[in-house]
This record gives C-alpha cells, sequence and structure tokens, in this order.
C-alpha cells in the first residue's frame, strides 16, 4: 500500500436505471486496482444517509424529482470533482421522455391507467418525492467537471476517465471513446 | 465545348488543382481533405444549409460554406483551426438541443447515424446550452417509411431527394423557426399522401433516424450487417441493389449507388416490395394425394411428375415459363417440346423486335423532349418514370404522353392525349412542342405495337421527317416484363393470351414456371376460360416461390427460389447484362429454377 492519502469517492443514483452503476462494476477485476487507490464512502449499495465530504462525486440518473435535485445539489457542495455518468446524467435520456407529455396525464397513465390496475391512487404522501415538471439532465442544476456519455457507458470508458482524473488529467474524447448509446 | 479553366488553390497548405465552377469542398474531396457535412449529398444539388462544413478564405473575416461556395482561384483556404472547432461545436449542439436525438432508442442508432458521427468527431461529451424537449409528433401511417420528427436536423436531403431523384416534391418544409417541420404533401401524412410513391429513397438519404424503415426497423446495426450487390428483377430496367443482410435474413435493400443503370435510385418494388412485404412463401414440394395438397420430398414429387410426364404424348405436353427467369436457363428451356412464356397484352411484337437501347437512361437524364407512347412507367418501371420525372420538373424537358389509358406521369405532360381520339389540329400542336427539341426521346411499350399505336408512331415519324420538329429522336423500347426480351431471343415464344395457347393442342401434362413472380402466377387465371382449361389437363406442375391460386389448383408444386437467392444474369432493356448474387441460401427446401428443369428432363 502507497502512503499516499486515498482519494475519497461518492457516487449516487438519480432518476436512471442503475445500469450506469452495473457497469461500473462490470470493472471486474480493475475494481480491485481502484480501490488501491480510491476509497468508496458512499453508493447506492451501502447505507449512508448523509453524504460525506469527499473529493469525487459520480452521478447516475437525470433529476426527475425534489429530491433527486437535493442529493445532486448536496453531493455538489460536498465533493470537489463532480462527474455526470451515463446519458440519463448528461442529456435526460429516457427519463426525459416524460417531458413531452403533461405531468398530470404522465402520473395518471402510471398509477390509474395502467393495465394491470385496478383502483389507481396518485401517492400523495408527504415522503413520497414531488416530481419535477420537466426531467432535466445534472448540468442545468449544479457545475459539472467531467463527463461519461454512453448507455451504460463501457466499463473501459469509465476506467479511462477514473485514471486520468486520478492521474490528474482530463479525459480527452474523440471518435474512439465517444458512445452515446 | 470549352474544356473549363483550371485553377489552383491551397487548402490547409496543400496545393490542390480543380476546375473553374467547382465548389471548396469538391476539390477538398477531390484531395483528400476531409471536410465535415451533414446537409450535403454528392448526388443532390447544394443546400449550404447546416453550416458544418465551413471554411475560411485567407483574407476575408466571413466562414463561408464549402459545399455551395465556388472555389476561388489562387486562394488559400482554412478547412480546420479553432475558431471552426468552435463554430461546428456550437451548430451541433443546437442541432442536439433543438429535437429529442436520444441515441439508445433510435432506429438509427446503428452506427450510421452522421449526427452522431459528428458529435463524436467533435468530441461532444455534453452540451452546453438546455435540452428543449419538444413534443413532436411520430407519423407512421406510411405503408413502408416512416417519419420522426424528433430526430429531424432539416437537413433537406429528403426534400431535396424528393425532388430530385424521384421528382414528386411530395415532401417539402413549412413553418419557420423552431416549428419549421418536414411536412407531407403540404401537411398530409405518408398513409394520406397522393402524390408519394414508396421510393424510399428519403430514407436512404436521412442523415439521422427521422425516415426510417418500418420493416429495418431495430432489425440490428447496418454495419455489422454483409453487404451483397445484386440486380432488382421486377421489371426490365434491371436497377443495382445493395443488399444488406445478418443472419441470412434481409435487415434492408438499398438502391446501388455504383449502378449506371438506376444510380442509386429504386421504386418501391425493388425497394420495398420483394422484402418488407408478407407474401407466402412455399418452403417443400406438394402433391395432391385424395384432392389435398400435401408436403412431399423432393424424389417423390419427381417421382410423380415424371410418372405423369411419361404418360403424355410429346404433343399433349407443354411448359409455361415466366419472364424472370435468368439468362442461363433459356439453354435448359430448349430441351423441352412446346415452351410458352407468359408476356403482358401486345408485349409480343416488342420481344420479336427485340430493340435494346443502350444507355437508355443517360439518354433520358439528357432528354429536352420526352414522347411517352403505350408505356406506363408509372406503373411498370418506376425508377424509368422517375428518371423522366425528374428530366422534365428539374431539367426542364418537355413531355408528350401518348395513350389509351390515364397514368401519373400525365400531370407533368405538355402535352396528353388519348390516342383513341386525335384530331388533325392536335399533330399541329405536337409538332410545334417538338420544333426545338434539340435532344428528343421517344420511349414505346407494348401498346405501341397495336394498330391504334402503330398510326400514332407513324404520325410522330412524319412530324420528325418533315423538319417541322428537331433532330430524329432516339428511340428506347420498354417492355413490361423483366427478361422477356432475352428469353425471347432465345426462342422461347412469347405468349400474351394463355388460353388459345393452352386450347391450341389438347393437353394432358402442363409444367408452369412462375418462379418468384410476386403474384404467384395467379394472374394468369384472370384470363377467360383459363381456370376451366387447366381443370381438364391431367397434370398441371406448378413451380413457384408463393402461394396462390394457381398452386392450390395444381397437382404438384414445386418451391423455386427468389431474387435474393438465385445466380445468373437478365439483360436489361438497354442491354446490359447484370448480374444476379445469390445472397442468402435457399429457403426450405426452395431449388434454383433451371435446376428443377433439368431434374424434370432426367
Amino acid at each position: 500500500m502507497s502512503d499516499k492519502p486515498k482519494v475519497k469517492v461518492a457516487t449516487v443514483w438519480l432518476g436512471g436505471c442503475s445500469g450506469c452503476h452495473m457497469s461500473f462494476l462490470d470493472l471486474d477485476e480493475r475494481l480491485v486496482e481502484l480501490v488501491k487507490l480510491v476509497d468508496i464512502t458512499a453508493s447506492p449499495i451501502t447505507d449512508v444517509k448523509e453524504i460525506p465530504n469527499v473529493d469525487v462525486g459520480i452521478v447516475e440518473g437525470a433529476v426527475c424529482n425534489d429530491e433527486n435535485e437535493h442529493v445532486l445539489r448536496t453531493l455538489r457542495a460536498r465533493c470537489k470533482v463532480l462527474i455526470a455518468l451515463g446519458d440519463c446524467a448528461i442529456t435526460g435520456n429516457i427519463p426525459a421522455l416524460r417531458n413531452q407529455f403533461k405531468l398530470e396525464d404522465v402520473v395518471a397513465r402510471g398509477f390509474v391507467e395502467t393495465e394491470s390496475t385496478q383502483v389507481g391512487d396518485i401517492p400523495t404522501a408527504p415522503v413520497v418525492p414531488t416530481l419535477l415538471k420537466r426531467v432535466r439532465p445534472i448540468q442545468e442544476f449544479v457545475k459539472v467537471d467531467a463527463h461519461i456519455p454512453g448507455c451504460p457507458p463501457d466499463a473501459d470508458t469509465i476506467w479511462y476517465v477514473l485514471t486520468e482524473l486520478l492521474a490528474g488529467r482530463m479525459p480527452k474524447w474523440t471518435e474512439k471513446n465517444l458512445s452515446y448509446d | 465545348m470549352i474544356a473549363p479553366k483550371k485553377i489552383t488553390l491551397t487548402i490547409d497548405g496543400h496545393k490542390c488543382e480543380g476546375q473553374d465552377g467547382q465548389t471548396i469542398l469538391q476539390i477538398a474531396q477531390a484531395n483528400g481533405i476531409s471536410i465535415p457535412t451533414l446537409c450535403y449529398l454528392k448526388h443532390l444539388s447544394p443546400w449550404g444549409g447546416c453550416r458544418m462544413c465551413i471554411v475560411q478564405i485567407a483574407g476575408s473575416p466571413k466562414v463561408v460554406p464549402a459545399c455551395s461556395t465556388p472555389a476561388p482561384d489562387g486562394k488559400e483556404i482554412i478547412t480546420n483551426n479553432e475558431t471552426l472547432q468552435k463554430l461546428r461545436r456550437s451548430t451541433l449542439e443546437l442541432l442536439f438541443s433543438e429535437r429529442n436525438h436520444i441515441c439508445p432508442f433510435c432506429v438509427m442508432n446503428k452506427g450510421d447515424c452522421e449526427l452522431q458521427q459528428q458529435g463524436y468527431r467533435h468530441g461532444i461529451d455534453a452540451i452546453s446550452i438546455p435540452y428543449l424537449y419538444p413534443a413532436w409528433p411520430v407519423d407512421v401511417s406510411g405503408k413502408y417509411l416512416a417519419l420522426d420528427h424528433n430526430r429531424c436536423i432539416l437537413c433537406t436531403r429528403c426534400v431535396r431527394t424528393c425532388e430530385e431523384m424521384e421528382g414528386t416534391h411530395t415532401l417539402d418544409v413549412s413553418n419557420r423557426g423552431a416549428k419549421n417541420r418536414v411536412v407531407v404533401d403540404l401537411g398530409a401524412t405518408f398513409g394520406t399522401s397522393d402524390s408519394c410513391t414508396s421510393c424510399g429513397a428519403c430514407v436512404a438519404a436521412c442523415p439521422t433516424g427521422a425516415l426510417f424503415d418500418k420493416a429495418a426497423a431495430f432489425r440490428g446495426k447496418l454495419g455489422t450487417c454483409q453487404t451483397v450487390r445484386t440486380t432488382c428483377t421486377e421489371c426490365p430496367v434491371g436497377c443495382g441493389l445493395l443488399v444488406y443482410t445478418k443472419e441470412n435474413r434481409i435487415v434492408e435493400v438499398f438502391g446501388d449507388f455504383d449502378s449506371p443503370v438506376n444510380q442509386g435510385h429504386l421504386c418501391v418494388r425493388g425497394r420495398y416490395e420483394t422484402w418488407a412485404e408478407p407474401r407466402r412463401r412455399i418452403l417443400q414440394p406438394l402433391v395432391r394425394n385424395h384432392g389435398k395438397l400435401e408436403p412431399a420430398t423432393w424424389d417423390e414429387a419427381l417421382k410423380v411428375v415424371r410418372q405423369a410426364a411419361k404418360k403424355a404424348k410429346p404433343a399433349q405436353k407443354a411448359l409455361l415459363v415466366s419472364p424472370r427467369l435468368s439468362n442461363e436457363t433459356v439453354a435448359t428451356l430448349k430441351k423441352f417440346e412446346r415452351i410458352g412464356m407468359f408476356v403482358a397484352r401486345n408485349e409480343a411484337a416488342l420481344c420479336a423486335n427485340n430493340d435494346r437501347s443502350p444507355d437508355a437512361m443517360a439518354k433520358l437524364h439528357d432528354a429536352d423532349a420526352i414522347i411517352v407512347l403505350g408505356a406506363q412507367p408509372s406503373r411498370a418501371q418506376g425508377v424509368v418514370a422517375a428518371k423522366i420525372r425528374t428530366t422534365v420538373r428539374v431539367r426542364k424537358a418537355k413531355l408528350l404522353i401518348f395513350h389509351t389509358r390515364k397514368s401519373d406521369l400525365d400531370p407533368y405532360a405538355t402535352i396528353c392525349a388519348n390516342v383513341v381520339s386525335l384530331e388533325r389540329k392536335f399533330w399541329g400542336r405536337v409538332a410545334d412542342a417538338l420544333r426545338d427539341a434539340k435532344r428528343p426521346v421517344l420511349i414505346y411499350g407494348p401498346e405501341a405495337m397495336t394498330p391504334i399505336g402503330v398510326s400514332v408512331l407513324e404520325r410522330l415519324v412524319k412530324i420528325f421527317e418533315a423538319k417541322t420538329a428537331g433532330p430524329a429522336p432516339a428511340l428506347i423500347a420498354l417492355p413490361t416484363s423483366p427478361n422477356s426480351l432475352t428469353l425471347a431471343a432465345g426462342g422461347i415464344e412469347p405468349i400474351e393470351e394463355v388460353g388459345p395457347w393452352l386450347d391450341a393442342k389438347p393437353l394432358k401434362f402442363l409444367h408452369i414456371v412462375a418462379s418468384d413472380e410476386p403474384d404467384g402466377g395467379d394472374r394468369l387465371l384472370d384470363e377467360r376460360y383459363v381456370w376451366a382449361l387447366l381443370e381438364e389437363i391431367d397434370c398441371v406442375l406448378v413451380q413457384a416461390a408463393y402461394r396462390s391460386r394457381l398452386t392450390d389448383l395444381a397437382k404438384v408444386v414445386l418451391p423455386a427460389t427468389i431474387w435474393c437467392e438465385k445466380k445468373g444474369a437478365i439483360t436489361n432493356f438497354e442491354g446490359r447484362e447484370l448480374p444476379l448474387q445469390a445472397i442468402l441460401p435457399p429457403r426450405g427446401e426452395a431449388r434454383q429454377d433451371g435446376e428443377i428443369l433439368e431434374a424434370i428432363l432426367k
């Protein structure tokens, strides 16, 4: 083990399918390499209620509701470098499809009109996050330092960006490593 | 003709030569310098709308689009620097933000979306302006193609293709600003459009997933498909096809831009009907047993066929073939006693003349007056119709149509005459219309061989001889059936009316080769008495690829291969011998037509 202090990382999962986190796990044996250099303090699979102060924040998913927005702003305030992981965080992608419709119609379709629903009920409890009128990518809320496009991004692409950032360089995007799908 | 002046300019430090009148983009591309483009397509007129191909001319503060700026002699051109990069990136960001260009669920997400490629080329990982997320409709009402406005970048490649390649001008753009959109027939849908011919050229031209083939959507990335060139056998034009296949399935069919015949363009028959249409394929031999057609092995079926053939005397046997058989089958066909080929009405005389018209498509392209006599290209030879329309609309040729029936080309005609009732005064108008023609072309089809057609032809000859018109027209014979001229030249008798031919000698054994006729030879039964005549014959053997009423009444049915499984060649109306490539292995137990014929002879 090197004496260098480990880089602290936190990852969050907003409005997305968790595919980007799956792709992150696809780093496979490189994860072993990675944990030699970084400490993953919070992630969707750790039961951490409050995001601690970290060096790098990684965000999967678009901002769909007020809770997403709160988590995003908290992470931004507590990290030095913020990375948008995947197309939902960058473009809105699939979650943003609902932007073409009225919010009432979307909610009604989801909770009342689905074919399997007998008696539909739109949840109103205060613990349920309120949906935003429009789904938006994270850079429309906070400053984003690096983007990793892809749906999901390849493990190789994630590895490239992380290793570049750990080496103190910004990743360079070309025809070879860019993919929007 | 004076040779165009040579010009020299420097592009990115390279000395480049070109001709006066060429655009900066043309000279750059000829010299291997790549400038990004989106709205540009080589075979269409330049538009200069997308601003991806912007370049700088040294000494000028402005940026200009390379695709539509004539190359300035002796000047220095810069195609790539920080300013240009920044401008192109901004253009792309605006395009990405304006509509819903969401790659993961796009039909065009095949690695060949040009907007996506430009995004990659310019290193766009995220855009700096907010997305608009507009709600645009998707028109899936067309039979074969669909239009998703969410993916449209308004490059107008489809609009220009529709005007310059198909000549129908079904597509255009309406409204202004962010509401600017492509419209079909001024606001109709593809399903309700009167003018759309479903040629699918707009889909082939679309750089994004805005226009797409319904049958090809989500069937696999084109980049991972195999591509094979072959020839369309639906009509005598013989268009080049570029077929994309994956795991022994056809994914998509496009026109072959390298083909000298169609130069990338196709009609609905070649582009879609051969693969995007549900047809009932015959996959194994069928033999009638106690009144019911039942599956049999090839050996069993051939045994029944040979026995039935043996029972009949040579004079009681006949072979009736489709005019879409390949050149190679002629030799085999000649081994049979009595052979006929079913052709369109009045087509036999055209077959007898065997007039080939070398470079007919090029002549049509350059014509300044086109006379159509007794042919229906808009129905039977769509690519010829498209060529006529574009020559008339884009290159301003005159069009004179003489026919007994209405045609979709009529609205484009200077003179459109019903040849049944022509007055003397009328011919004066025809002569007037043709007076200034320098490159007249006369297309004549089967109906030109009727007495009325011949009389019109004689009047036209007189007009040209009397010098009241321009030079003599280039003649183009346009048959209806795919390979009828070649088969007839090989000695196969063309039959217009099957009934009298069948009735001429009483038959006991009739072998009908329908091959891959889309209707399975069904149209033979539309003729009076043919059904009754066929029912009287002991053994009717039908060799076909698709089920029809004809195969349903046969005693034996043998499965034939279809266009994408055939090997050999056909000779088109221009006299070009064009290869047929076996793209896929025969489906089921289907065999090549020639192979089946040889097996029966044994």
